[in-house]
């Protein structure tokens, strides 16, 4: 009567191994924390699963052992391709950095938590599971997996008023997203009558041809979508939290939200616009969401760029740098909906998110490694003479300012010079040429932090050297310039991503 | 020839510790290696001469076409020459006058990364590369022109150097990807070929404008001048490299390079020449103004510049072969005249040619040097200041298709006022009475004279016997940038004609300008208004606009307040979903089925909306809350009449808890407080009804289409034979969906466990603080 259960081969299991290994892991850790009472191990321990879970997802994408096979898993809730992969892989590394950078911040401010890396892994399996959702309900359940454990993390300096009304702000603002989300993941709902993407592409590109309510109700739906998803990656006018939120959290968890957070947003954004909504369009050729998602990048990245001018801490330049970044991949997004690009502007959100996680993640390193126990020695006067009282720390920091101005040679130049060409290719020159603009805006601000630490003379007082934020420190700024210098490593691993399904 | 480019790279990383090693004869030391790569390439000067190209590729990022692509030719091969052998003399030069300066070892480093940068720009095949390369010239040359870090006025003069040539890169970059989609292929040589797709594409007049922007701005044209003269700040070591033979040139080199590829047109000899003209102009005038060494120094190298940038407007073989040797000429003679304003301002302490005088016998190689090289800017013979005088003089007078006689006469306005500079620079510091300086003047070290008399021997023997040292080797540069070979002759004496004519009427007018300066200074004074509207005054209000604009912003978008971050969203998400409806959506096809509503409906409806207007008036919470109750229990009544009681009976409890919570919550909270003025009411109630009529609208939208349910009726029929019961509710929610209810017990059961929880921590951990 009922059909058989499907096996594990029917569901395709194996080829959501990578993020199965790390919630099991989280989950399992969870409750072992309890009875662990040196934190130290509850680290290790999580950074030892992200590993394990990092080197099947590196196998998985380098296509070395036969784990799974590519191709829809768990009845075409879960989608395994080489986009998958390389998400798995930015969001681990993201996550094992993020451990590394945590230890001995949390334990010179008495934060060290065992839940702290549990909650750390659990969000990097939602973002995982972002960029695999093949199902518009999957994208809503992962994107509050990502987002639920942020919220605490941006809070554990309880009672701390900062951290407290940050991880406030960031809850309110982000349930209230998400509520938007699933309007939109609704009215889609209601008119392709699937929240399967590939039968949602099917059904939208009838839908565009006639005249019907159903039109309306998708392109609605799309656009309550972009707002969900739009605040998640911090786009203005959606963005007001994240200044604010960034500030307040424990500058560990802001590198690693700042990272993941991107990292899960924009692969769910662009398996929605990309893989289910291409197509509808107003008899033309592009998508009708690319005018809006081209606003939405022009103002992010006027703003973001602008009013990081202006910032006096640290971290908050970084975290409206990180808006203004937003800008960059909307871009790619928005090239993303010019047909026969897609696949390409995919490719270069990839590269550029990637570049970013190691760059960005860095930055904020750094601002760990300086901030004083109290939170405190985070502003621009606190770095001065850095150069001469840390050199390689300076270094470190001029590399990430550097990459994240995207000058040559660094991974950052290498994310937009993708970004710009797959602009380029789908005709849209003014954004391109408007993110080169801003770009330059931008140096004027990184430039500033290299010139503070360099040229200026100071006298802050800067913690001792930290082993295992110096090790986070190291991969970072070798991953940095790594892929600046041989970006053929990237090129290889996103040549094969590819989302569209209808050419 | 990649160890060429990069050995500069690898000695600026060890220049400081061989300098903390050997010290004192650490310049000594260092200048082998730009004197190694003058000789590798000048070893090349045979070949090249012949008509030869040597090229070498590294793959680098091949889905890119990005090479790692160099190439020796005529052009590249002068250009390199002219980096090297110069950067060999101010590294001797810079060991002097740095002597006692703490950081001279990062000097050297800055100085030999700037060397290995513009050696790539030179030697680059590859748009890219040479993107990358030009990039990094603007970077080194801002750190070597903020060298003196710490005076105020030297970091923002680096600071406007770097962003005005930093922003036109990236004009550039933007304008070379243009080029490089039209043409299809990102190899330099090879775009000439493909010079008609390149000119007829219609990317051609935005990918020439941005290309020209960033060249301009690196080779200080107007409007995009004024941050070098500021750059004057810098060591002058630094200013005698980059303001005469290097970085400032790189434009210049660029114009030259893709003019075979770019050049010729109508919008090409309009725009070029134009801003070359009026660049050469305005400095020119400018120049001789001045009493600082530096500054005449500086507004004549802009001047010269803008000869350059006019001359490869022109863009015939003549006007060419005028650009390319006064460009050899202009950096022999401005390098050297950089460094003995260097040496003035060094031996006797100051740089204002009105307290000098006399030099010449207190500094007698100095002299000698500083004579050569202003004899040759004055263009007399035989110097090869002169031959290229000559040159553009004849090229001016033949450009028949773009007015000679205008361009004439501004070659000749800019040559007088050359003339005037030039005799403002030595005569007056060298000769004449002796004038009271803050040091006592003397000779300087040899380190420090060498580069003057080399540079200036050179522009004598180049004039005397050109044609044996230049010609054949001239013929391959000029070809390079002209697309077609061309012949070269050069020589001191061409027949008494009008050219001849002309320069003597400069040499007369310069040296009539020079002579009355006192008396023409006054005069001209009104004129310059420059200053105060020119662009400099321009970029420092469009900075600090840039700069309030940015505040203004934070304090209007950042303000800390929750309430206004969430009306923004829905702000903008009200408006474009508006915009997108009265744009999409035809209104005729919704409709109102009023008839159907039933009485205790509306009385529901009626109840809901006095619940909600009684949530915004109240001024209790206990009530708010309450009234939020009845609009949820009200929902969940609207799910009984139609039908749905599983989401009526999760309603109900979920609003039951919800409200406890809240009451809960609230009683710990401080007293009720009305914060919002009138008019920021109004302002919300606006929105409110905004998002209100906008959803309802949306609702309105979704129920005018027929609902088509699979649901319902798969449920009514499966629920008695696959499930064995009766009662279908029952079925759906432990049997179809089992799993769902059993979660949603889950999920309220670990709620509760969890304000169990909070409720019972909350007191004790209050007290830890």
């Amino acid at each position: 009567m009922f059909p058989a259960p499907p096996t594990f081969e029917d569901l395709n299991v194996w080829a959501a191994l990578p993020v199965i290994i790390l919630s099991l892991w989280a989950s399992v850790l969870l409750v072992a924390d309890r009875f662990i009472n040196n934190k130290f191990y509850v680290a290790a321990y999580s950074l030892l699963g992200v590993g394990i879970s990092l080197v099947i997802a590196l196998f998985q994408a380098g296509d070395l052992f036969d784990i799974g096979e590519s191709g829809t898993a768990f009845e075409g809730m879960f989608m395994a391709d080489q986009f998958t992969y390389v998400v798995n892989i930015v969001a681990l590394i993201s996550a094992a950095i993020g451990i590394l950078i945590s230890y001995e911040y949390l334990e010179r401010t008495k934060l060290d938590r065992g839940e702290y890396y549990i909650l750390l892994m659990f969000s990097a399996a939602g973002a995982m599971l972002m960029g695999s959702s093949n199902n518009l309900s999957m994208i809503f359940i992962s994107l509050e997996l990502l987002s639920i454990p942020l919220y605490i993390l941006s809070g554990i300096r309880r009672p701390q008023e900062e951290s407290e009304e940050s991880a406030m702000k960031y809850f309110l603002l982000g349930a209230f997203s998400s509520s938007f989300l699933v309007y939109g993941i609704a009215l889609v709902f209601g008119a392709a009558g699937s929240l399967d993407l590939g039968e949602i592409v099917v059904v939208a590109q009838t839908i565009s041809e006639q005249e019907a309510t159903q039109r309306y109700l998708l392109l609605i739906g799309a656009g309550l979508i972009t707002v969900g998803l739009g605040f998640k990656v911090a786009a203005v006018p959606f963005h007001m939290w994240t200044p604010d939120v960034y500030q307040g959290a424990p500058t560990p968890v802001t590198a690693y939200m700042s990272s993941v957070a991107k990292v899960g947003g924009f692969a769910a954004f662009l398996r929605v616009l990309v893989t289910g909504l291409p197509i509808i369009a107003e008899g033309g050729d592009a998508a009708v969401w690319v005018d809006t998602l081209q606003i939405l990048a022009a103002l992010t990245l006027l703003l973001g760029n602008l009013v990081a001018i202006m910032q006096y801490d640290l971290k908050r330049l970084l975290a409206y740098s990180s808006i203004a970044h937003a800008g960059y991949i909307l871009i790619a997004l928005a090239a993303g909906g010019v047909p026969g690009v897609g696949d390409s502007a995919a490719q270069a959100a990839l590269v550029y998110l990637a570049a970013y996680a190691f760059t960005n993640i860095g930055a904020f390193a750094v601002v760990a490694a300086i901030e004083k126990d109290d939170s405190t020695g985070t502003t621009m006067d606190d770095i001065k003479g850095l150069a001469v009282k840390r050199p390689w720390l300076a270094g470190a920091m001029s590399v990430f300012m550097f990459s994240l101005t995207g000058i040559p040679l660094t991974a950052g130049f290498i994310g937009k010079f993708w970004v710009f060409r797959a602009a380029m290719d789908a005709g849209l020159e003014p954004l391109a040429v408007l993110g080169v603009l801003t770009s330059a805006i931008s140096a004027f601000y990184y430039v500033r932090v290299v010139w503070n630490m360099y040229f200026e003379t100071g006298d802050a007082v800067v913690p001792e050297r930290q082993q295992y934020l110096t090790s986070g420190l190291v991969i970072t700024a070798a991953g940095t310039l790594i892929l600046g210098l041989l970006p053929f490593i990237l090129e290889n691993l996103v040549r094969d991503a590819s989302l569209a399904i209808l050419r | 020839m990649l160890y060429a480019v990069v050995s500069g790279f690898g000695a600026a990383l060890v220049a400081p510790l061989i300098h903390q090693s050997v010290r004192r004869w650490s310049g000594w030391l260092l200048v082998l290696l730009p004197l190694a790569l003058f000789g590798y390439f000048a070893s090349h000067m045979e070949q090249i001469s012949d008509g030869e190209k040597i090229a070498f590729a590294y793959t680098w990022v091949p889905s890119l076409d990005v090479e790692l692509a160099f190439m020796l030719d005529g052009l590249s091969l002068l250009f390199v020459l002219l980096v090297s052998g110069i950067g060999a003399l101010i590294v001797l030069y810079g060991s002097a006058y740095l002597a006692d300066h703490p950081q001279l070892g990062r000097f050297y480093a800055y100085l030999l990364m700037f060397m290995a940068s513009m050696l790539g720009v030179a030697l680059a095949d590859n748009l890219i590369t040479l993107f990358i390369f030009w990039e990094l010239t603007s970077i080194s040359s801002y750190l070597l022109i903020a060298f003196k870090h710490d005076y105020e006025s030297s970091r923002e003069a680096a600071k406007k150097a770097l962003i005005v040539t930093g922003a036109g890169g990236l004009a550039l970059l933007a304008g070379l990807i243009l080029v490089g989609i039209e043409a299809d292929t990102w190899t330099i040589s090879e775009l000439a070929s493909r010079k008609d797709v390149i000119q007829e594409g219609g990317l051609y007049l935005p990918a020439l404008l941005l290309i020209l922007v960033g060249c301009f701005a690196k080779s200080a044209q107007f409007p995009f001048h004024f941050w070098l003269p500021y750059a004057m700040e810098a060591p002058t070591p630094v200013s005698a490299y980059l303001h005469s033979a290097t970085m400032v040139k790189a434009g210049v080199y660029l114009l030259a390079r893709l003019h075979p590829s770019l050049g010729g047109t109508d919008e090409w000899h309009a725009i070029v020449t134009g801003v070359g003209g009026l660049t050469m102009l305005i400095a020119g005038f400018i120049a001789w103004q001045h009493t600082d060494l530096k500054k005449i120094l500086a507004y004549t190298t802009i001047s010269a510049l803008g000869i350059l940038v006019f001359l490869l407007g022109i863009g015939t073989g003549l006007a060419v072969k005028g650009a390319m040797i006064f460009l050899l000429v202009h950096s022999l003679y401005k390098g050297a005249l950089f460094m003995v304003a260097g040496s003035i301002d060094h031996e006797t302490g100051t740089r204002d040619i009105a307290q000098l005088g006399d030099l010449a016998k207190s500094m007698p190689f100095t002299a000698v040097g500083a004579g050569l090289a202003a004899l040759s800017m004055a263009g007399l013979p035989p110097l090869l200041g002169f031959i290229g005088k000559e040159i553009i003089y004849e090229a001016t007078q033949e450009a028949h298709d773009l007015l000679p006689l205008v361009l004439t006469a501004a070659a000749l306005l800019a040559n007088i006022f050359n003339v005037a500079a030039a005799a403002m620079v030595t005569l007056k510091p060298f000769t004449g009475q002796a004038a009271h300086t803050p040091k006592h003047p003397h000779e300087a070290p040899l380190a420090m004279w060498i580069g003057p008399v080399v540079l200036g021997g050179f522009t004598l023997a180049f004039g005397v016997a050109s044609n044996l040292l230049l010609k054949d080797f001239f013929a391959q540069t000029v070809a390079a940038v002209y697309g077609k070979p061309y012949e070269v002759k050069l020589g001191l004496w061409h027949g008494l004609n009008t050219t001849l004519v002309l320069s003597v009427v400069t040499l007369v007018a310069g040296g009539l300008l020079y002579a009355y300066l006192r008396q023409i200074l006054p005069i001209v004074k009104p004129l310059n208004v420059g200053e105060k509207l020119g662009p400099d005054r321009l970029y420092d209000i469009g900075f600090e606009g840039i700069l309030d604009f940015a505040s203004l912003t934070e304090r209007f978008f950042q303000n800390g307040h929750l309430r206004y971050y969430l009306m923004t969203i829905i702000f903008t998400l009200s408006s474009l979903l508006i915009l997108t409806m009265t744009t999409q959506i035809d209104f005729d096809s919704i409709q109102l089925n009023v008839d159907d509503v039933l009485l205790h409906e509306y009385l529901l409806a009626g109840l809901m909306i006095a619940a909600a207007i009684t949530i915004t008036m109240t001024s209790s919470r206990l009530m708010a809350v309450a009234a939020l109750g009845v609009v949820g229990y009200s929902v969940a009544l609207l799910y009984v009449f139609y039908g749905a009681p599983d989401l009526a009976m999760t309603q109900f409890s979920i609003e039951t808890l919800s409200v406890v919570v809240l009451v809960l919550v609230l009683y710990r909270l401080p007293k009720f407080k009305d914060f919002s003025t009138p008019r920021s009411r109004a302002r919300d109630g606006i929105i409110a009804v905004m998002f209100g009529g906008l959803v309802t609208t949306l609702i309105l939208i979704i129920t005018s289409e027929p609902l088509q349910s699979r649901l319902s009726p798969y449920f009514a029929e499966n629920s008695y034979v696959l499930a064995k019961g009766h009662n279908v509710v029952n079925v759906i929610l432990v049997d179809f969906r089992g799993f769902d209810t059993m979660g949603e017990i889950t999920v309220l059961g670990v709620a509760a466990i969890g304000i169990f929880a909070l409720l019972k921590l909350r007191p004790s951990s209050r007290k830890e603080e």
